[in-house]
């Protein structure tokens, strides 16, 4: 166990989640993106439907 | 001399800029109402919601501070990473706060303040939250570009031109797609953002090494820089000023608490909370080790804010330098575009508030919210840039916050949770809470009180706003009882 291990520990577990939640994020992300723009699309030609 | 690279890692850069225009300004077509300017039409999801609440807030000046902190504190410097950390959990998990604010639909905080304290508080809280949100967000663009000169090698003559064109940018695409430019462009730029930082850390882990990192804090701090409780420039008094600033930001941070505004429902809101927490550590850590790596290698320096840019400026190769100034445009763009974004929202929707007798319609709605973000756009300009500020950067930084956050936690959490508070207790614990952090800074610039303010150290004056600004919140509402007019409760 390297010195300082609190310190180590920290360390390697913000490189390891940083690294492993940047791509979850990036590809679930894209989807919230894709299904909010939908979402907003529906609304926006109800409305003006209804107008 | 740097190893920026025009060709490959300007390109880079230039590449990044391209894309995020045209994201920004594509979804302008889907804003037609105020609310899907300001809040998305409440349709931000979680994953969303993860990747902009650390974009926003993660700027240059954030890993500038924080950076400073690892080459002045050593790991120490990270402690307030991890009481964020921790209070951001803890509020996810809990819903402290943030359930009934987003349970009650509405756009502000002072909006909330408003159905218990009455339309004055409203107002004055919205004042409260855009002095100090603005003041403390003018020095921010500043600080980026110092950072850009010194890790590019640009010419410091061209410093102002470059950062107009950039805030110019994203004031465009603020300005036409509202909150909903502001996630897609978050989301963009928290990949870029977190790609630079993860490679340039691994980099510097590799090439400088974890033991030396360790010898070098053991050889400048000692136990101190592994340890704020025996730090001499930390305590606990710093660890729980941190604590109740960080608790204070989570909970009334008007850029925070957006994303919980705009998102689906209320377990969606918690869940971006809980999942972000961990990244507050990284936030802290990342810069550190960037700042205690520039400690091992560059030795004592005059300048410790501009440490960390000066050693990245020659231990990142070319290609990885172009990945680095992207990541780091990446996170001053997200955070000046939510920035705007987010003190325009208060503006319109409190301070503008008693000017609306009858309801706007949508269209002018939508032309008010987009000239004020065009003019905090020049009042950046003007204020952050063109204006050089002078004095210490850190104090100022504390007390514009403070005055803001101290005492809007302090109403945020009695319209929620006490019944006997009132408007009396509410103006009571605005005015406490600017006065203690004001009449500081005015101690420490006068000679005959200045080491009378040294003596008692920021530390102490933050704690004792917090706790003042709470008292006075009980002792007001109790002097006075409640009146017809405030009857609402949240």
């Amino acid at each position: 166990m390297p010195s300082h291990w609190f310190w180590w520990a920290i360390t390697v577990a913000c490189v390891v989640w940083y690294s492993t939640i940047t791509v979850y994020v990036a590809i679930k992300g894209a989807k919230d993106i894709k299904s909010m723009l939908a979402r907003l699309d529906a609304t926006r030609k109800k409305e003006a439907e209804e107008q | 001399m740097t190893n920026f690279n025009w060709l490959l890692d300007g390109s880079i850069v230039g590449v990044y800029l391209l894309v995020t225009m045209i994201a920004g300004l594509m979804v302008r077509k889907y804003v037609g109402k105020v609310e899907t300017f300001l809040v998305a039409g409440r349709e931000m999801d979680v994953y969303l919601g993860i990747a902009s609440l650390a974009a926003t807030e993660f700027g240059i000046v954030t890993c500038m501070y924080t950076a400073q902190n690892g080459y002045e504190k050593g790991f120490a410097g990270a402690t307030p990473g991890i009481l964020m950390a921790l209070a951001m959990a803890a509020v996810g998990l809990t819903g402290f706060v943030i359930k009934p604010l987003r349970d009650s639909g509405v756009m502000t905080i002072p909006e909330l303040l408003e159905k218990k304290f009455g339309q004055r508080i409203r107002w004055a809280a919205g004042v409260v939250i855009v002095l100090g949100g603005l003041l403390n967000m003018g020095v921010f663009l500043r600080t980026g570009g110092q950072f850009l000169v010194l890790v590019a090698g640009l010419d410091v003559r061209y410093l102002e031109i470059m950062m107009t064109v950039l805030l110019v940018g994203v004031a465009v695409y603020t300005i036409l797609g509202g909150m909903l430019s502001v996630l897609v462009t978050d989301f963009l730029q928290f990949v870029v953002m977190s790609i630079g930082l993860i490679l340039v850390t691994i980099l510097i882990l590799m090439n400088v090494g974890w033991e030396k990192l360790v010898t070098t804090v053991e050889t400048s701090y000692g136990a101190g820089g592994f340890n704020p409780f025996v730090n001499p420039t930390m305590g606990w008094e710093y660890v729980l000023f941190n604590l109740m600033l960080n608790t204070a930001a989570v909970l009334t941070w008007q850029t925070t608490i957006a994303r919980v505004l705009a998102a689906k429902d209320t377990r969606t809101g918690r869940r971006v909370y809980t999942g972000t927490a961990f990244f507050f550590v990284c936030r802290f850590m990342i810069p550190g080790i960037w700042g205690i790596a520039a400690l091992a290698t560059l030795g004592p320096v005059a300048n410790t804010l501009e440490a960390m840019p000066t050693y990245l400026s020659t231990a990142v190769p070319a290609g990885l330098m172009g990945i680095l100034i992207a990541a780091m445009l990446a996170a001053d763009m997200s955070t000046d575009s939510s920035y705007m974004l987010t003190w325009c929202s208060v503006i319109y929707n409190d301070i503008l508030a008693p000017f609306r007798k009858r309801p706007w319609s949508e269209r002018k709605g939508l032309f008010w919210n987009r000239t004020i973000i065009a003019l905090i756009g020049i009042f950046l300009l003007v204020y952050g840039l063109w204006y050089p500020l002078k004095g210490d950067l850190w104090t100022y930084l504390g007390v514009t916050g403070t005055i803001y956050l101290a005492s809007i936690s302090v109403l945020l959490i009695a319209c929620c949770y006490w019944r006997k508070a009132n408007s009396w207790g509410a103006g009571a614990s605005i005015v406490v809470s600017a006065l203690i952090p004001v009449t500081y800074l005015v101690m420490e610039q006068l000679p005959s009180t200045a080491a009378l303010a040294k003596s008692i150290g920021p530390y102490y004056s933050g704690i004792a706003t917090y706790f003042l600004s709470a008292a006075a919140m009980i002792v007001g509402s109790l002097l006075k009882p409640q009146s017809h007019v405030e009857g609402r409760t949240a």
